[in-house]
C-alpha cells in the first residue's frame, strides 16, 4: 500500500492547518501569514483566454440569447412563459429575467408545477423536444387551458434544441398540433465559463449508462458540428471508450451528410464544404465509463467540495443562510432570478463563476490551501482599507473612495467564502468523512480492498447517506474489477436492510451500469501484471503503475502534477488526455526522471495515442485516432493565407459528464500548455459521484410518508 | 432594329409619368372569351389562372366546354396546364408568393396546387364554413382570408401547416366590399381586414372589430396600397377616395362620373389607383389627376407591387410609374448629367468632338451620371435602350480614373437573365424590381415548375447558385414519365446526377414511390447519403426492418423512437419484440419509453426475453407506487414467484430479499397494530425499525427482529448505541458498559456519548478502550475534562513530557495531583 492514511495524512493535515488559520482570521481581520500564492491555474493565462477563446463561449451564449429573444418577439404582446425545470437553469445562464420581461414575458411558470393560468392570452412553452413525456404534459396543459378558460389562448411551443417527430406524433395524438405555433430553439452548447462548454443535460449520465439511450451522443454530435462549422473540421479526433467511438462515427457521418447537403455553386468544387481547421489541433473524446473510478472519489478541490456538499447547478449553489448569511444588498446579488423561486426560505443562491475574482483564485485549489489563500486576501484587503488613514492629499482620498465599492464587493465575497470554507471544513473533520476518505484512498492506491469492508459496514450501521456507501462499493468494484460475489451479497443484504428494500432496484441499476459488479473469474486477473488486454473493464491496477496515477509527494500548495486535485491521485481520465498532449511528461513520469524538466521541451510531434497504444488498451472500450482530411490544395492555400496561428485549440469532450476536480486538472494542464495550446472543455453535464449514484438510486419507498 | 421612342406610351399624371409597355401580343386564342372568365395572376410576372365565370351565360358548344376547368397560362399565353374542377363552386382563386395556386370552394375546402402541374394538397377552413358557405376570398403572399356568408372571417397564415383561425366577430350588415392588409404591413404583425359594412368600414383583426366611423358608405370597392399606407375607397356615387390607412386623412378624390362601379379597383404602385371597367381603365394619380385607356375587349388587371399587368386577348401590358432615373434621362428637354452622358454616346458615334465637350461639362457629376445610366438600363424593357444606356455608362466610366465596376457588371448579368426570362417561350415578364424581390433562387423555382431545366441550370451556373433542386426535379419528373424499366431509369438518373453535390435522392425516391414504382424507389434510396432522410419514406413503403436499421444507423434517437412508435402500433406484439430483440439500441429505447407509459408492455418484453430479475423489478416498482399493503404484498409475492425458478445465485439472493421485503412489511404492520400510539413503522427500513424500537424503549422487540432478519451483531450494536444516545437512556448504556466485550469495541460508545455531552458516562468507557495507545486515552480523558485521570494514564506509561504539559493546563487540586505524579516519576535524586 503506497499511502497509508489511517490518520488521514493526505488530507486532514491540510485542513487542520487551514482550519486554525481560519479561526485566527475571524478573530482579527489582518493576520500576518504570508505565503507565496500559486497563481498558475487561476489568473496566469486568463487574459489570453478572454481574448481568443472567449469567442467560443461568447458566441454560443450570444447565439442562444438571440435565438430565444427572436422567438419571443415573434409572439406579439405580453405572454406567460412555461419552462421545464431542466431548461430553467440553463436558460438563466444566457439571459436574465429582466431581459425576458423586456421581451414581453409577464410571468414564468415551471412546467412541472402545472400551475399555468389564463392571466395572459399568449402562452409560450419551452421544453426539450426529445422528452416525449414533457411534450405530453404540455399537451395536457394546453388542453386544460383550452377547455376551462373563457380566454381564447394563443399557444406557442419552442422545442429545444429541435422539433422531433415523436413530439409531433404526441401533439397530433392529443389533437392540438393545429392549434399551436411550433418553433425550434437550437440550444446546444451553453458556456459555463470561458473554457467550459456544457450541454447541461442533467440526465445524460443515466441515459447513457443505465438506459443505454444514445440520445445525448447525437445531441453532442450536433453540438460539436456547430463548433466545426465555426472553426472548420477537427483535423484529428482522438478518443477512448465505446460511446466516444460512437460519437466520433456520428461526427464523421454528419460531416459526410453536410458535404452532401452543401450545395454551393458548381463552379469550384474545392471551395465547397468545410476544411480542416487551422486553429484547432484536435478533439479528444473521453467516455466517462473509461474512468468511473475517478468520479467516484470525493473531490478535494474547493469547487469540487462545494459541489459535493452543497451542489452546484448552472454555476449556482443554494447555500443555507445560516452558513453564509442572508443575501447582502440586492444589487450585488446578480443572477437570473426566475420569479418562481420566490420562496425566500433558508437558502441563498450564490453565483459561482469567474465574475467572482476571489472564487476564481480558490476554485481549482486543493482545499488544504484554501485557508491560506483566504488569509492572504483578508490581509491584503485590510491593508488596502487601512490606507485611508495614510491618505493625505484629497487626490489620494478620492482615489480611495472610488475604490470603495470594489472593496465592499471583495469583502462580501471574502465573507461568503470564509463561511463556506468553514462549513466544509466542519464536514471534512467529521469521523465518517475521514473514514470514507480513508477507504477511498486505499482503493485508489490499490490496497487490498477487503480490509476496508469492516469500515464500510460500520458506515452503513451508522446510517451515513446511502450515496456515500454506494460510492465506496462502486469505487471498489471499479478499481479492482468487481467485488467478490460473497462480499457483494453481504453488502446487498446490509444496504437493503439499512436503507430499505426498494434499493434492490438500485443495485440492479448499478449492475446494469457496470458500476457495481460481482468479480467474475475472467476479471480476477485484473492484476497489475496483466497488461494489454483490450477489455470491457478498465484495469486500474495496470494503469496505476504504467501511468503513475498515484503520486505521493505531490504538493497541494505548489503542485507539479495533476494528482494534487485528489491529494495524491491523478484522475485517469485526465492522464489519458495527457497521453495525447503531454507525451514526454508522462514518459518521464513513468521512467521516474524529473518530470518538471521535460515539460518545457514537450513539443509533441507524435499525434494521437502514438507511444501509448499498449497502455491505453488497458482502459475500457475502443481506442481511436482519426484524421479528418480535406482537400490538400485548399488546406495549403488556407495555411498560407491565415498563417499557422500560434495558439491551437484542443477540444476535450467528456461524454457522460466531468467533475469539477477533473476540470481543475485540465486547467492545470492548460496553464502548462499555454500559450501554445488552449484547452476548451466540453461535456454533457457536470457530474459528481453523488449524481452518478442518483441516476441509479430508486426514489420510491414503502413508507407512506411521501 | 429601329430604336423605339423611349417616351412612347408615357402618360403624365399629376407630377409624375406612367408608362405602359406592351410585353407580349396575341396571347389568347380567339375562342377564349375573356369576358366570361375570372382571372387571377401570380405575382412577379407569374402564371395566370382563368376559369369560366358561372354567373355569365354559357354558349353551349360541346361537351368539352361544359366541363369546368381551371386553365393555367403564362403571361405570354402559353398554356401550362389544365385542372379539371369537379368540386363545389369556386369562391376564391389566388396565388401565393411561391406560385402555388389556391382554390377555395364554397364548402370551405382549400386546395393548394403546387408546381403548376396539378398536384395539390387540401385542407378545410372549418369553423362553420360547411354551414354558412364561403362568399369570397382574398389572398396575400403567404396566406388568405375567407369571408363567410354570415360575415365571419377566417384567416390562414401559412399553407405548410394551415391553421384556419376565426378573426373577431364583426357586425351584422351587408358587406359591400372588403380588403385585407397583409401581416407584414400591420402593426400587430398579423393579418387585418377592412370590411365595408353599410355606411362605414370596420377594421377587423384577431381580437376586435373596430368601427372606423365613416358616414359616406356604402363603399363599392376598397383596396389597400402595396405598402399598406393608403386605402382607396370607391363610393356609390362613383367617387374614388384615397385615404390614410387609419382613415384620418383624405388625400385625394376623383370623380369617375360613372354610375356603374368598376369591376376592379387596384393600386398601381403606391401612388396611383387603377379603376377597371369591362374595357376601360382609369389611372388615377395623386390629387385626382387621371388618365384613361380604352380597349377593344375585356381587360383583366393583375396587380404587382410596382405596377399592374393588363391582360387582354391580344396583349399583355405592364403599366407602371416611370422610375426616377429613367425620367431624369429621357424626360423631354432633360439636361441632367446622365442625359448628357447618353447624348455623348451619339456624338461619339458621329465622331463629333461634342462628345468630349459633353463629358467636360458634366465632369464633376460624372460618377453619379454613370450610376444613373446603369440603373436606368435596368428599368428598360427594350434591349436597344438597355444597350445604349450601358454603353453610355461604359463610356462614362472609361473617363473616370477610379470607378468600381461591380454594379455595372452585375447589371449586365441581371439584364441577360431578364432577357432570357422575358422571351415569350418562357413568358416571365419580370420587371427589374420584381426580379430583385423574387431573388434568383425564387426564379429558379419558377423555371423548374415550368420544366425549363436547361435554362434553369444555365442561369444557376451563370449566377453561381445551387442547382441541386433542378436536378432533383428533373429526376423526379423523369421517374414519373419514363416508361423504361426501373434499372434503366435508375442508371440514367444516377449517371446524370453523379458528382453533383447536394442531390436529395430521397426526394426522387419519394416521387418514384408516389408513382407506384417502389422497387425503383428502394434502388434510388440507396444513393441517398443522409440515412435519416430515408426513414419516413421507407416506413411508407412498409420496409419496416430497413427503416429501423437506417434509423439506428443515423444515430438519431428521435428517428428510432419514431419508427418504434410506428411499428409498435402496427405489428403484433410478438413480431415487434422479435424485431427489436436483435437491436440493442431499439430495445433500450423501447424499455425506457415503456417504463414511463406502458408497464404491461415491459412485463411482456421481459417475459419474452426471459429476464426474470427485470420482470420482478417491474413488479417491485409497482409495489412501491402502490399504497395499499395487501396490493403491495401481492406484487412482492408475484415478483418472488417469478424469481423462484432459477438456481442462479444472484437470482436466488434477489428472490430472498424480495420475500424479505414482504416479510418486513408484515412485521411492521403488526408493530403498528400493537404499538398503535407510536410512530408508524410500516415501510421503514429494517435498521430504522430497530432503531426506533430501541428508542421507543422496546428493546426486546428489537432483539427479536434482529434475530428474525439475521441482522449482523455489529449493526445491531451500532443501532442500539445510537438509539439509546438519542433517547438519552444513560442508565441502559451504563448497564451495557458492564458487559465485557462489545463487537464494535468501546470507542464508538465513548465518541457517541461524548458527542451527546455526557462526559461523565463517556469517561466510563475510556478504560475499556484498552487496545488504544495510551496517548489517545490521555486525549480521551482530557476531552472528558478529567485531567487527573489523564495524568494517571501518563504516569502508567511513564510519560513525563505529557505530564509536564498537563501541569500547565491543570489548576487547583488537580494541579497538585499532577505535580505529585511528576515527582513520583522524576528519577530520585
Amino acid at each position: 500500500m503506497s499511502r497509508t492514511p489511517p490518520d488521514g495524512k493526505l488530507h486532514t493535515n491540510g485542513t487542520q492547518h487551514s482550519g486554525s488559520a481560519l479561526n485566527r482570521m475571524r478573530a482579527q481581520w489582518h493576520f500576518t501569514f504570508c505565503l507565496f500564492l500559486a497563481t498558475w491555474a487561476i489568473s496566469g493565462c486568463s487574459a489570453a483566454w478572454e481574448e481568443e477563446m472567449g469567442s467560443d463561449a461568447d458566441h454560443f451564449r450570444d447565439k442562444a440569447r438571440r435565438d430565444l429573444l427572436t422567438l419571443l418577439e415573434a409572439t406579439r404582446g405580453k405572454k406567460n412563459l412555461v419552462i421545464s425545470q431542466e431548461l430553467a437553469g440553463p436558460v438563466g445562464l444566457f439571459v436574465k429575467f429582466s431581459v425576458l420581461q423586456e421581451y414581453g414575458v409577464d410571468r414564468v411558470f415551471l412546467l412541472e408545477n402545472a400551475n399555468i393560468d389564463s392571466s395572459q392570452r399568449n402562452v409560450v412553452f419551452l421544453v426539450r423536444g426529445e422528452k416525449a413525456h414533457h411534450v405530453r404534459i404540455v399537451a395536457e396543459q394546453i388542453k386544460r387551458l383550452q377547455n376551462n378558460g373563457n380566454v381564447e389562448h394563443e399557444f406557442s411551443i419552442f422545442f429545444a434544441p429541435r422539433r422531433t417527430l415523436v413530439s409531433n406524433a404526441v401533439l397530433e395524438e392529443a389533437g392540438i398540433i393545429g392549434d399551436v405555433n411550433i418553433a425550434e430553439l437550437p440550444l446546444y452548447f451553453m458556456p459555463l465559463e470561458q473554457d467550459i462548454l456544457s450541454l447541461e443535460l442533467d440526465e445524460s449520465f443515466g441515459d447513457l449508462y443505465l438506459h443505454k439511450d444514445p440520445g445525448c451522443i447525437f445531441h453532442a454530435a450536433k453540438a460539436l458540428m456547430g463548433v466545426q462549422q465555426r472553426h472548420g473540421y477537427f483535423p484529428r479526433i482522438v478518443g477512448k471508450g465505446d460511446n466516444a467511438r460512437r460519437l466520433a462515427d456520428l461526427l464523421l457521418r454528419m460531416r459526410k451528410e453536410l458535404d452532401a447537403e452543401e450545395s454551393s455553386g458548381l463552379a469550384d468544387p474545392s471551395a465547397r464544404g468545410l476544411l480542416p481547421s487551422a486553429s484547432v489541433e484536435n478533439l479528444i473524446i473521453i467516455d466517462r465509463d473509461v474512468d468511473f473510478g475517478t468520479a467516484l472519489l470525493t473531490q478535494l478541490t474547493y469547487e469540487g467540495l462545494i459541489d459535493e456538499y452543497v451542489g452546484i447547478k448552472n454555476n449556482q449553489a443554494d447555500v443555507d443562510t445560516s452558513i453564509v448569511g442572508p443575501a447582502p444588498t440586492p444589487q450585488s446579488q446578480e443572477s437570473s432570478k426566475s420569479p418562481q423561486q420566490a420562496k425566500q426560505g433558508l437558502k441563498r443562491k450564490i453565483q459561482l463563476d469567474a465574475s467572482d475574482q476571489l472564487f476564481s483564485q480558490l476554485r481549482d485549489a486543493n482545499f488544504a490551501i484554501v485557508g491560506d489563500i483566504l488569509n492572504k486576501v483578508a490581509r491584503r484587503l485590510e491593508n488596502e482599507y487601512e490606507s485611508r488613514h495614510t491618505a493625505k492629499t484629497t487626490v489620494e482620498l478620492r482615489d480611495f473612495v472610488q475604490r470603495l465599492p470594489t472593496y465592499q464587493l471583495e469583502h462580501q465575497s471574502l465573507r461568503t467564502h470564509t463561511n463556506l470554507a468553514e462549513e466544509i471544513m466542519r464536514l471534512t473533520r467529521s469521523e465518517t468523512f475521514r473514514k470514507s476518505l480513508e477507504v477511498q484512498q486505499n482503493n485508489a492506491a490499490g490496497a487490498d480492498s477487503t480490509y476496508q469492508h469492516e469500515t464500510i459496514e460500520e458506515l452503513i450501521a451508522r446510517d451515513v447517506p446511502l450515496k456515500t456507501v454506494l460510492r465506496l462499493l462502486c469505487l471498489e468494484s471499479c478499481m479492482s474489477g468487481g467485488l467478490r460475489p460473497r462480499d457483494l451479497e453481504n453488502f446487498k443484504r446490509q444496504v437493503v436492510q439499512a436503507y430499505g428494500h426498494q434499493h434492490l432496484l438500485t443495485f440492479w441499476a448499478l449492475e446494469k451500469m457496470e458500476l457495481l459488479q460481482p468479480r467474475s473469474s475472467a476479471t480476477t486477473m485484473l492484476l497489475p501484471t496483466s497488461g494489454a488486454q483490450a477489455g470491457t473493464k478498465t484495469n486500474y491496477g495496470y494503469l496505476r503503475k504504467n501511468l503513475r496515477l498515484v503520486i505521493e509527494e505531490v504538493s497541494e500548495k505548489d503542485p507539479n502534477d495533476i494528482s494534487y486535485v485528489y491529494s495524491g491521485f491523478a484522475p485517469l481520465s485526465v492522464r489519458l488526455v495527457q497521453c495525447v498532449l503531454q507525451k514526454p511528461y508522462i514518459l518521464s513520469l513513468i521512467k521516474g526522471g524529473s518530470p518538471a524538466a521535460s515539460l518545457n521541451t514537450a513539443n509533441t510531434t507524435s499525434p494521437g495515442w502514438l507511444g501509448f497504444e499498449d497502455v491505453v488498451k488497458s482502459a475500457r472500450g475502443a481506442t481511436f485516432s482519426i484524421v479528418q482530411k480535406g482537400d490538400d490544395k485548399a488546406v495549403r492555400a488556407r495555411q498560407t493565407l491565415s498563417g499557422n496561428s500560434a495558439t491551437k485549440a484542443v477540444y476535450v469532450f467528456f461524454l457522460g459528464g466531468i467533475t469539477f476536480t477533473e476540470i481543475a486538472a485540465l486547467r492545470f494542464i492548460a496553464a502548462q500548455e499555454a500559450p501554445r495550446r488552449k484547452i476548451i472543455i466540453c461535456t454533457t453535464s457536470i457530474i459528481s459521484g453523488d449524481r452518478m449514484m442518483e441516476a441509479a438510486i430508486e426514489k420510491g419507498s414503502f413508507a407512506k410518508a411521501e | 432594329m429601329a430604336p423605339s421612342n423611349p417616351l412612347a406610351n408615357w402618360e403624365k399624371i399629376g407630377d409624375s409619368f406612367y408608362r405602359k409597355i406592351a410585353v407580349y401580343d396575341a396571347i389568347f386564342e380567339e375562342d377564349v372569351e375573356l369576358e366570361n372568365y375570372i382571372a387571377a395572376g401570380a405575382p412577379y410576372g407569374g402564371a395566370i389562372a382563368i376559369y369560366r365565370d358561372e354567373s355569365k351565360p354559357f354558349r353551349l358548344r360541346d361537351s368539352q366546354s361544359s366541363r369546368s376547368t381551371i386553365d393555367i397560362y403564362s403571361s405570354s399565353g402559353q398554356q401550362i396546364s389544365r385542372i379539371n374542377w369537379e368540386q363545389a363552386t369556386i369562391r376564391g382563386l389566388g396565388w401565393s408568393d411561391k406560385e402555388e395556386l389556391l382554390v377555395v370552394s364554397e364548402d370551405g375546402t382549400v386546395r393548394r396546387y403546387f408546381g403548376l402541374d396539378g398536384e395539390f394538397t387540401s385542407f378545410s377552413l372549418g369553423n362553420g364554413t360547411e354551414e354558412y358557405g364561403v362568399r369570397a376570398c382574398q389572398f396575400w403572399a403567404s396566406g388568405l382570408v375567407a369571408l363567410l356568408s354570415n360575415n365571419q372571417l377566417i384567416a390562414v397564415s401559412k399553407y405548410e401547416e394551415p391553421r384556419p383561425r376565426l378573426l373577431a366577430p364583426c357586425p351584422e350588415g351587408e358587406v359591400s366590399s372588403w380588403a385585407l392588409i397583409p401581416p407584414a404591413q400591420t402593426l400587430s404583425r398579423s393579418v387585418e381586414v377592412l370590411l365595408a359594412v353599410d355606411k362605414t368600414v370596420y377594421s377587423v383583426d384577431s381580437t376586435e372589430a373596430e368601427d372606423k366611423i365613416l358616414q359616406d358608405g356604402p363603399f363599392k370597392h376598397i383596396s389597400v396600397s402595396p405598402t399598406g399606407r393608403f386605402v382607396a375607397l370607391f363610393t356609390a356615387e362613383g367617387k374614388l377616395w384615397v385615404v390614410s390607412n387609419d382613415f384620418q386623412n383624405k388625400f385625394s378624390e376623383y370623380d369617375s362620373k360613372s354610375r356603374v362601379p368598376p369591376s376592379t379597383v387596384n393600386w398601381c404602385g403606391d401612388d396611383a389607383v387603377i379603376l377597371a371597367w369591362e374595357d376601360e381603365i382609369h389611372l388615377v394619380g395623386p390629387n385626382g389627376a387621371a388618365s384613361k385607356y380604352y380597349y377593344d375587349g375585356r381587360v383583366h388587371v393583375i396587380p404587382e407591387f410596382d405596377g399592374v399587368r393588363l391582360i387582354t386577348n391580344d396583349t399583355c401590358e405592364f403599366l407602371h410609374k416611370v422610375a426616377g432615373v429613367t425620367e431624369e434621362i429621357f424626360r423631354l428637354g432633360s439636361s441632367s448629367p446622365a442625359s448628357v452622358l447618353l447624348d455623348s454616346v451619339d456624338q461619339l458615334e458621329k465622331k463629333s468632338p461634342k462628345a468630349d465637350e459633353n463629358i467636360q461639362r458634366i465632369r464633376s457629376s460624372l460618377p453619379s451620371a454613370v450610376d444613373t445610366c446603369i440603373k436606368a438600363a435596368g428599368h428598360e424593357f427594350d434591349s436597344y435602350w438597355q444597350k445604349r444606356l450601358l454603353k453610355a455608362a461604359s463610356f462614362g466610366k472609361s473617363v473616370l480614373e477610379l470607378y468600381n465596376s461591380d454594379e455595372f457588371v452585375e447589371m449586365t448579368e441581371k439584364l441577360r437573365v431578364l432577357k432570357a426570362l422575358r422571351d415569350y417561350k418562357i413568358g416571365l415578364p419580370l420587371s427589374y424590381e420584381q426580379y430583385l424581390r423574387l431573388s434568383p433562387e425564387g426564379l429558379i423555382e419558377r423555371l423548374i415548375n415550368r420544366h425549363e431545366y436547361l435554362l434553369a441550370i444555365r442561369i444557376s451556373e451563370y449566377l453561381q447558385i445551387p442547382a441541386d433542386k433542378i436536378y432533383v426535379h428533373w429526376a423526379s419528373q423523369k421517374v414519373k414519365v419514363s416508361t423504361v424499366d426501373d434499372e434503366a431509369v435508375c442508371k440514367l438518373i444516377v449517371q446524370r446526377l453523379d458528382s453533383k453535390p447536394g442531390i436529395s435522392f430521397e426526394a426522387i425516391a419519394q416521387a418514384a414511390y408516389d408513382e407506384g414504382r417502389s422497387h425503383l424507389a428502394t434502388q434510388l434510396l440507396n444513393h441517398e447519403p443522409r440515412g435519416g432522410k430515408q426513414v419516413p419514406l421507407l416506413l411508407n413503403m412498409e420496409e419496416d426492418e430497413l427503416a429501423l436499421d437506417k434509423a439506428i444507423e443515423s444515430g438519431d434517437d428521435d428517428l428510432v423512437n419514431f419508427v418504434l412508435l410506428h411499428l409498435k402500433s402496427k405489428l403484433p406484439l410478438a413480431s415487434f419484440f422479435r424485431m427489436i430483440n436483435t437491436r440493442p439500441m431499439a430495445s433500450a429505447l423501447v424499455e425506457t419509453a415503456a417504463r414511463g407509459e406502458d408497464v404491461e408492455l415491459l412485463k411482456d418484453l421481459f417475459y419474452q426475453d426471459d429476464r426474470p430479475i427485470d420482470g420482478a423489478n417491474v413488479l417491485l416498482t409497482e409495489a412501491l407506487r402502490d399504497t395499499n399493503l395487501t396490493h403491495q404484498t401481492e406484487k412482492l409475492h408475484l415478483a418472488s414467484r417469478l424469481l423462484s425458478d432459477s438456481k442462479e445465485p444472484t437470482v436466488v439472493l434477489h428472490q430472498k430479499l424480495v420475500s424479505e421485503a414482504s416479510q418486513l412489511l408484515k412485521t411492521q404492520d403488526a408493530l403498528d397494530k400493537d404499538l398503535a400510539d407510536h410512530s408508524e413503522f410500516l415501510g421503514l427500513s429494517l435498521n430504522e425499525t430497530v432503531y426506533r424500537l430501541v428508542r421507543g424503549g422496546y428493546g426486546k422487540r428489537a432483539q427479536k427482529i434482529q434475530s428474525e432478519f439475521k441482522m449482523p451483531e455489529k449493526t445491531f450494536w451500532w443501532l442500539r448505541l445510537r438509539a439509546l444516545v438519542a433517547k438519552r437512556d444513560w442508565g441502559e448504556l451504563e448497564e451495557i458498559a458492564k458487559i465485557k466485550k462489545s463487537p464494535i469495541g468501546w470507542e464508538p460508545f465513548y465518541n457517541e456519548i461524548l458527542g451527546a455531552g455526557n462526559t461523565k458516562l463517556a469517561s466510563v468507557f475510556v478504560p475499556k478502550c484498552s487496545h488504544l495507545p495510551s496517548a489517545e486515552r490521555i486525549e480521551m480523558w482530557m476531552k472528558c475534562g478529567m485531567i487527573v485521570k489523564a495524568g494517571e494514564e501518563a504516569q502508567k506509561s511513564k510519560d513525563l513530557n505529557t505530564l509536564e504539559l498537563l501541569r500547565t493546563k491543570a489548576s487547583g487540586p488537580a494541579a497538585t495531583e499532577i505535580e505529585r505524579m511528576i515527582n513520583q516519576l522524576r528519577p530520585r535524586k
